[in-house]
């Protein structure tokens, strides 16, 4: 409990910390402008999504092998995170694109693939939510991890070849400008917070379903 | 004693609700155990954790010799189940619903060895209809059929007598006997007490999901 | 091995015929799909070399959508006859059950398709026979996809509720390579390839093929658990 609050803490200081840093004491983008801080929360977000998905697919597969129900709280608990994550990189990517490359949506292979990972985890939540039985939810719920991970790279290989048919590899994405160590500590923030709302999410998981296994019994 | 069953604590639920809590049970080696108990005991759940259809939520299982889960394709290899409705795919014929199975169970039956046993279960004229026109009795028949094709040395019966007329009836009982004789345990879960018992050496009761009184013949 | 080859073949012997002998499934496929060839060009309008540019798309658009409507009664067959529990009681391994129904919505499609493409080729006045082979390979490997993971998804979703939903909204993020791939290899074939692009099209469509299937085929038996 103390080492979770700790870490709750240095979460909550280093996102406030890079959170001003990025607002207010970098300097802004000779070309984009302010809009480019938006990026030090859009960059981290896209991160996170990945990682949850990661850990999506490493939970959903040690609970197939060893059957232990705690590898699907840890998984559900990543996916609802990740499924925050990803809605925001979607929403404040497209906050950016707007004033930068004129537009709301491309079908660039990040942003396809973000938000087709978006449908995966979407459809991970509505499969969990179709049974009452934990064993059932759970393995159902490991199986969409493991296929929905495999899925995601060739995804985005068929659509960075796709793009690439149409267009060369378009000038937004060389926008390498002032990141270096503003973007790495609102980074290091954001995934300190993703821990720890992991950490707290799995741990409610948890009590949820004894609190499910607990209740009255059902007549046969 | 040879145990063709061994179960120690088995317990199964499905979410909240405990349909076996903490079975022990031993079955010995070619005997005829009746399993009563009113519908909703776990008599079904039983069997389909004996057959390897289910995963024991806790406990440990033992059939023929091989640990649950792990054995399961050899469990599967020796043993059938036999459905209250009986399963039979409706737009195959008879005939063709038993090729399939012996297929499936990796048999080889000789040319007339189909319809031979459809006619030990008094099919024969029904052979060539799709089974969508057949009533359930005619199915159950069917399932017999089909388990009789088998050699086997667990036979797990799931209310074998429902929908069946007094001829279904005394086919099954003809099969219990003969399965006993060769040396199988067969397993009869029904709530037709006096059917169960006929060619019974043991009555096991089951009663919300633990073994009750068991009373030995 | 040949154990399962032949479980394989009972489960594909015994879907087809049941196929055939109840007769709507395949006839509702032709009629969806031709529904969709014929609404979409109605959408586009009458312009001829706008639908010939597009007719990959179409096509594709067209076996997908009735590819996974089709893959939603893969599995129905055994619940009407008491679930596919009892396929799990058969000794051997679960996965021939995959494998059957996997080549049995393979020939389906393709016979499907075997109508499609002339069709198309009419509708949208395409030369396609100079292309056969490339065409028919590039059908050939889209198709697969699409009946790998669509089999496993129709035999994920046949236990859950609302799986009408479910099925559509599992594949479609698992079918983009195929449709991008398939439409895209198309397309390059039909115009005779101008830009090379068709070898890593097709490249990627084997490389999808073979990873769905081989994770597939693993997985497998742990949709059928209970």
């Amino acid at each position: 409990m103390k080492g979770q609050r700790l870490l709750g803490l240095v979460a909550v200081v280093g996102v406030a910390v890079g959170s001003f840093w990025g607002l207010f004491v970098a300097p802004a983008d000779a070309l984009q402008g302010d809009v480019q801080r938006l990026l030090y929360v859009h960059v981290p977000t896209a991160w996170l999504a990945m990682l949850s998905f990661f850990v999506v697919f490493l939970a959903s597969t040690l609970y197939l092998v060893q059957r232990k129900l705690r590898w699907d709280l840890l998984a559900v608990a990543s996916v609802e995170i990740g499924v925050l994550c990803t809605a925001l990189t979607l929403i404040l990517g497209s906050l950016w694109a707007k004033p930068t490359w004129g537009i709301w949506w491309t079908w660039d292979p990040r942003l396809t693939t973000t938000a087709l990972l978006l449908v995966i985890y979407v459809g991970y939540l509505i499969v969990r939510s179709m049974t009452d039985d934990p064993e059932q939810r759970a393995r159902w719920a490991a199986v969409i991890g493991v296929i929905g991970f495999v899925q995601v790279p060739i995804v985005y290989l068929s659509v960075f070849w796709w793009r690439s048919l149409h267009q060369p590899p378009s000038s937004p994405r060389s926008m390498a400008t002032v990141f270096g160590a503003t973007l790495l500590l609102n980074l290091a923030a954001y995934t300190l917070a993703f821990t720890y709302l992991l950490l707290r999410r799995y741990r409610l998981a948890r009590d949820e379903l004894a609190f499910e296994l607990a209740g009255p019994e059902e007549a046969p | 004693m040879r145990a063709s069953v061994r179960a120690e604590g088995l317990t199964r639920r499905f979410g909240r609700r405990w349909a076996l809590r903490g079975i022990d049970l031993e079955i010995a080696s070619g005997s005829v155990v009746a399993l009563l108990g009113a519908n909703g005991t776990g008599k079904t759940t039983l069997l389909s954790v004996l057959c390897t259809l289910l995963r024991p939520t806790a406990g440990n299982v033992e059939v023929l010799g091989f640990p649950l889960p792990s054995g399961g394709d050899q469990v599967r290899t020796r043993s059938a189940l036999m459905t209250p409705s009986g399963h039979a795919y409706e737009e195959l014929t008879g005939i063709e619903n038993l090729r399939f199975a012996s297929r499936m169970a990796g048999l080889r039956p000789a040319e007339g060895a189909l319809e031979a046993a459809l006619e030990a279960v008094g099919l024969s004229e029904a052979a060539h209809t799709r089974a969508r026109a057949y009533s359930s009795g005619m199915r159950k028949r069917l399932e017999l059929a089909r388990m009789r094709l088998r050699d086997l040395e667990l036979v797990l019966l799931d209310e074998p007598f429902v929908s069946l007329d007094e001829s279904g009836v005394a086919l099954v009982q003809e099969a219990i006997v003969a399965w006993r004789d060769a040396g199988a345990t067969v397993l009869i879960a029904s709530h037709r007490v006096a059917d169960a018992t006929l060619h019974a050496d043991r009555v096991v009761r089951l009663e919300r999901g633990v073994v009750g009184t068991a009373v030995s013949s | 091995m040949s154990g399962i080859g032949r479980r394989a073949g009972a489960i594909l012997w015994k879907d087809l015929v049941t196929e055939v002998r109840t007769r709507q499934g395949f006839s509702a496929m032709i009629s969806f799909a031709a529904l969709v060839l014929f609404l979409f060009s109605f959408a586009i309008g009458p312009d001829t070399q706008l639908l010939g540019r597009l007719a990959g798309g179409l096509l594709w658009v067209a076996i997908l959508f009735t590819g996974t409507l089709s893959l939603g009664r893969a599995f129905q067959s055994e619940e009407l006859a008491g679930g596919t529990r009892l396929l799990r009681l058969y000794p051997g391994d679960v996965r021939a059950i995959y494998l059957g129904k996997l080549l049995a919505n393979l020939v389906l499609l393709a016979a499907l398709e075997v109508l499609l493409f002339p069709a198309a080729a009419v509708l949208f006045q395409i030369d396609m026979l100079p292309h056969a082979p490339g065409l028919i390979a590039v059908a050939a490997l889209g198709t697969f996809g699409l009946s790998t993971i669509g089999t496993f998804f129709a035999g994920l979703t046949v236990h859950m509720r609302a799986r009408e939903l479910l099925l559509p909204l599992l594949l479609f993020p698992a079918l983009v390579p195929v449709m991008l791939g398939g439409v895209n290899a198309t397309d390059g074939i039909l115009m005779g390839d101008p830009m090379g692009r068709v070898e890593g099209w097709v490249r990627l469509l084997v490389a999808y093929d073979v990873i769905l299937f081989v994770v597939c085929v693993w997985i497998f038996p742990v949709i059928l658990e209970e």
